[in-house]
């Protein structure tokens, strides 16, 4: 097979690949980061490239415009490559896989912009000494006494000895690997060692024995393995203190937008191990960033604890994701026994132990749990809900009695895939909008104040509430006004966000009808879930004491605008809190207490998995939901366009 | 022992549409139609009030028709051939309360007469004929858009019922309506949210809902009548519980789709029964104005309604 250099620009990375293999392929493996929310399908047409120099060979579209063909413009997943290449790779193609800054972090992970004033710090909502503080590893220092003739057990019952002075432990294991050093270890450092305990299920093992007293470098890890953004914290495990949050962004993201198309890319050929490895490494890379940051020696990070929704979970494991997406949709395993964190490819130290968070279902994961457990839903009196709004929106509805979830596929348009000018809650992104009601007038703010690049989640809610409120679109979501801003194109009618002229770009920030239907699909879709999981249970919304919102989405979340689309009940707003990234903040619970351990798996068993999908009501809320604010107005009695 | 009848009490009530305007009310009509306004389920006398009885409007065209059945053709005679000719058989032959005028020769396959040819139509066909009419585009929406604007200016002040808005393009006529005051027809396809979604766009635009007549698309006797039949019951359930935005009469265009049935091509006689066996049962649902073509089938409906009504 003829092989052929591929260059591209402007980053100046070349590869070399095989004939017939696409573009996307051959960046992905030179490291440049293609947008590919459909996984390769030529769908979403988001990996245009620019063809500088040499042969390719193009399947037919209908996305490259006549205009585009003249420019040598072509889809990446669709071109296959026939000779040296130069290729062009414009910036609105790019995946941008910069690190959150610590700003972006800081609302990202604790909260909340919110127009309304009710609003909490994740922090807050979480009483952070509710559990016992008995972290998943655990460092105890011993002085043994020296063996003699009238005692004369063995070196490693002596150890277990000695441990068993601090309490009683089920049972005690170690590995060879310590066992091997341990005589010489002991008579070395005169019988003083500290021991590294880890929970290991239903035991307790000896990960680690140093020499001397290293009780004070104990280091724990908690992330949070989400579709979009993959967060980790850095935690003293003694102290409890919080060192380090890193967040970036998921780099699964270049073989598909959403888990359906990923558990799909998982059955092509090394699909699955390429889904790992992107995982593991950008997790590593988190974990990198964190130690060295906080000056924190790798080997003194003794555990981890991960939380994520099914599918990720499995992807991440390395383990086949094929049956969660097959009816009656089984996984291949919800409670995952701890193991050690370099089976699944985690640099700490390499006998450091890995637990997940146990999920519920398919499609109701760990993180889920997670947030039950963080939220503390399960310990109130009056229902509660929790929302946890990501492409697969979760929906959990219950009190200290009782816990009912259902996960609702609302699609990524609120996480700006699918929809024309869509991007993910980064720099640049439009966050919030007002429009005047006369000339329609845009006014905006950007993540960072950068300008603006396109329109993320909190950006459409915002934008769709000015569009109904000063009359741009009618309540079914259709453009209904005229003037500038208004124009039609081949596929309808759109409403100009930004002109180009105005932002410096190659392309205006439009939103069009698509993207609207998108949207509305996407909100009512999470309306609706939430509507049936009330209905269900015969409650009202009205019976619901506290609504909690998880999740990237919530993070700029205007509450009255998300009510006025239709996404949220109509509630006072008091009813609302936001508590952010409530997956994070449950393992790191975890981490820390073995009683939240324990917390987390009887509430995963306790956890009632309600499936919309064989719901003959779903379809019918669905459909009434697929309005604005819904058909039903009666719902949204404060609601006044 | 007495039987106890348990009566339901419904707290909604469904808007009463006039179709036509006389003198007095600044038209040139010599009838007013009234639809809905009932209190009850359909026919269920003693649960509410229901002041107008279901109404039949004879179909026509602006031009001779292209597809009838022979037996529909043999019962209008030569006239079919001149719709102002059709109009007057049905009124002064069938002695029809309404008519249902539809605008078929502004199609572009079907003749493509310009806005003005047919703003003129409906102009002529005022003044030959007294009844209220119910005028009807030829369901190309371009066309529609251009046509239904003059034709309704031309009935200005006649107050018909005019249609049909559906949810993708629905604005152009509301403007038309609301200028010219008349009342519109909101179809939507066999789908209950439709049909609310798009009677809150059309209020949304100032037309009072009490102006609305719904569409809810019907099927013919075994081309689906039961599911229009289910899907008009509930609305009308919800209606009368006080849901206002599906408080509206329904008008069923019964003939359209009774007379593209094979059955009903099979005997003069099937076609006529299956005309007025499908009429017959949307009345059970509710239906409020029926639109229909065969003047046979449409005097035994009528007999039916004054059978059912004789109380």
């Amino acid at each position: 097979m003829q092989k052929f250099k591929v260059t591209f620009f402007p980053d100046n990375l070349s590869v070399t690949v095989e004939q017939d293999k696409t573009i996307l392929s051959a960046a992905i493996s030179a490291g440049v980061y293609i947008n590919s929310s459909c996984g390769g399908d030529g769908i979403c047409g988001r990996c245009k490239v620019v063809v500088k120099q040499g042969r390719v060979n193009s399947q037919p579209n209908g996305i490259i415009t006549a205009q585009e063909r003249k420019n040598n413009v072509y889809l990446a997943c669709l071109t296959t490559i026939h000779s040296d290449l130069d290729v062009f790779v414009p910036d609105s193609s790019r995946i941008n896989f910069d690190k959150l800054t610590p700003e972006e972090l800081e609302e990202r992970l604790s909260g909340l912009y919110s127009k309304s004033e009710d609003v909490l710090p994740a922090q807050e909502n979480f009483e952070d000494k509710f559990f016992k503080h008995s972290p998943f590893a655990t460092k105890i220092y011993l002085e043994l006494p020296e063996p003699t003739l009238n005692d004369s057990v063995s070196d490693l019952e002596r150890l277990y000895r000695a441990l068993r002075n601090f309490g009683e432990f089920p049972a005690i294991e170690t590995g060879l690997f310590n066992i091997r050093q341990l005589g010489e270890l002991l008579r070395d450092y005169a019988w003083k060692v500290t021991v590294t305990l880890g929970r290991r299920n239903d035991a307790v093992e000896i990960v680690l024995i140093e020499p001397g007293d290293t009780t004070g470098t104990n280091f724990g890890l908690c992330f949070d393995i989400g579709t979009t953004t993959i967060s980790g914290q850095l935690v003293n495990l003694n102290s409890k203190k919080i060192l380090g949050t890193k967040a970036t962004y998921n780099q699964q993201a270049a073989f598909g937008s959403d888990v359906i198309t990923r558990i799909v890319y998982a059955a092509k050929t090394d699909g699955l191990e390429k889904l790992h490895n992107a995982v593991s490494d950008t997790m590593n890379q988190i974990i990198k960033d964190l130690v060295s940051e906080c000056q924190v020696d790798l080997n003194n990070v003794n555990c981890i604890v991960c939380s994520g929704n099914t599918t990720m979970i499995h992807l991440f494991l390395n383990m086949d994701p094929s049956h969660i997406r097959r009816q009656p949709y089984v996984p291949t395993a919800n409670f995952i026994p701890v193991l050690r964190a370099s089976e699944a490819g985690i640099n700490i130290n390499p006998r450091g132990l890995l637990s997940c968070v146990p999920g519920v279902s398919s499609y109701v994961g760990g993180d889920i749990t997670a947030g039950i457990l963080s939220s503390r839903i399960y310990q109130k009196e009056a229902p509660c809900i929790l929302i946890d709004i990501g492409t697969n929106g979760e929906i959990v509805l219950g009190n200290r009695d009782f816990l009912v979830a259902c996960a609702a596929s609302a699609g990524p348009a609120f996480e700006g895939s699918g929809v024309t000018s869509g991007m993910r809650a980064s720099s640049g992104a439009i966050q919030k909008v007002s429009i005047n009601k006369d000339d329609f007038a845009v006014k905006y703010s950007t993540i960072q104040d950068k300008l603006p690049k396109g329109i993320c989640g909190s950006g459409y809610i915002d934008l769709l509430s000015e569009m109904l409120k000063v009359g741009i679109i009618d309540k079914a979501g259709k453009i209904k006004a005229e003037g500038r801003r208004i124009r039609t194109t081949d596929t309808g009618k759109e409403f100009v966000v930004c002109f180009k002229e105005d932002i410096r770009s190659q392309a205006d920030i439009v939103i069009n009808e698509a993207d609207i239907e998108n949207l509305k699909r996407s909100k009512g879709a999470i309306y609706s879930a939430c509507a049936i999981l009330v209905k269900h249970l015969d409650l009202e919304f009205s019976a619901v004491h506290t609504i909690f919102i998880a999740g990237g989405f919530g993070t700029y979340l205007d509450i009255e605008k998300a009510i006025n689309i239709g996404l949220l009940p109509d509630l006072p707003h008091s009813k609302f809190i936001f508590i952010g990234n409530s997956s994070l903040a449950g393992s790191r619970e975890v981490l820390l207490s073995n009683q939240a351990k324990t917390m987390a798996d009887s509430l995963a068993l306790k956890i009632t998995y309600f499936e919309l999908s064989v719901n003959p009501e779903y379809m019918e809320e669905y459909s009434q939901a697929l309005f604005f604010p819904h058909t039903d107005l009666t719902k949204f009695p404060t609601v006044k366009f | 022992m007495e039987t106890q009848i348990v009566l339901e009490k419904w707290p909604g009530v469904i808007s009463t549409v006039s179709i036509g305007a006389t003198k007095a009310e600044g038209g040139t009509r010599s009838n007013v139609v009234k639809i809905g306004g009932q209190t009850a389920m359909p026919l269920l006398f003693r649960e509410g009030v229901i002041p107008n009885k279901p109404k039949i409007a004879f179909e026509i065209w602006d031009i001779a028709p292209l597809d009838f059945d022979e037996e529909l053709l043999c019962a209008y005679g030569k006239a079919i051939r001149d719709p102002f000719a059709w109009a007057e058989v049905c009124v002064n032959d069938y002695k029809a309360e309404l008519l249902c005028l539809k605008m078929q020769g502004t199609h572009p396959d079907f003749g493509n007469k310009t806005p003005q040819d047919a703003a003129k139509f409906v102009s002529t066909l005022l003044h030959k004929v007294k009844v209220p009419l119910v005028i009807l585009g030829s369901g190309d929406d371009f066309k529609d858009n251009l046509v239904m604007p003059v034709c309704s200016e031309a009935a200005k002040g006649e107050r018909c019922l005019i249609g049909c808005a559906v949810q993708e393009n629905y604005k152009t006529l509301v403007a038309s309506v609301l200028a010219d005051g008349h009342n519109i027809i909101a179809e939507s396809p066999i789908d209950i949210n439709i049909a609310k979604q798009l009677n809150i766009l059309i209020s949304d635009m100032g037309l009072a809902l009490e102006r609305i007549a719904i569409n809810p698309t019907i099927g013919a006797l075994g081309y689906g009548l039961e599911y229009a039949y289910s899907i008009m019951e509930r609305a009308r359930l919800a209606a009368l519980s006080g849901d206002k935005t599906l408080a509206s009469p329904f008008i069923c265009f019964v003939g359209q789709e009774t007379w593209k049935t094979k059955e009903a091509k099979v005997s003069p006689q099937q076609g006529i029964i299956w005309e007025t066996l499908t009429a017959t049962s949307l009345i059970q649902s509710g239906a409020d104005l029926l639109v229909m073509r065969h003047p046979q089938a449409a005097r035994n409906v009528s007999k039916h309604i004054e059978a059912l009504f004789r109380e």
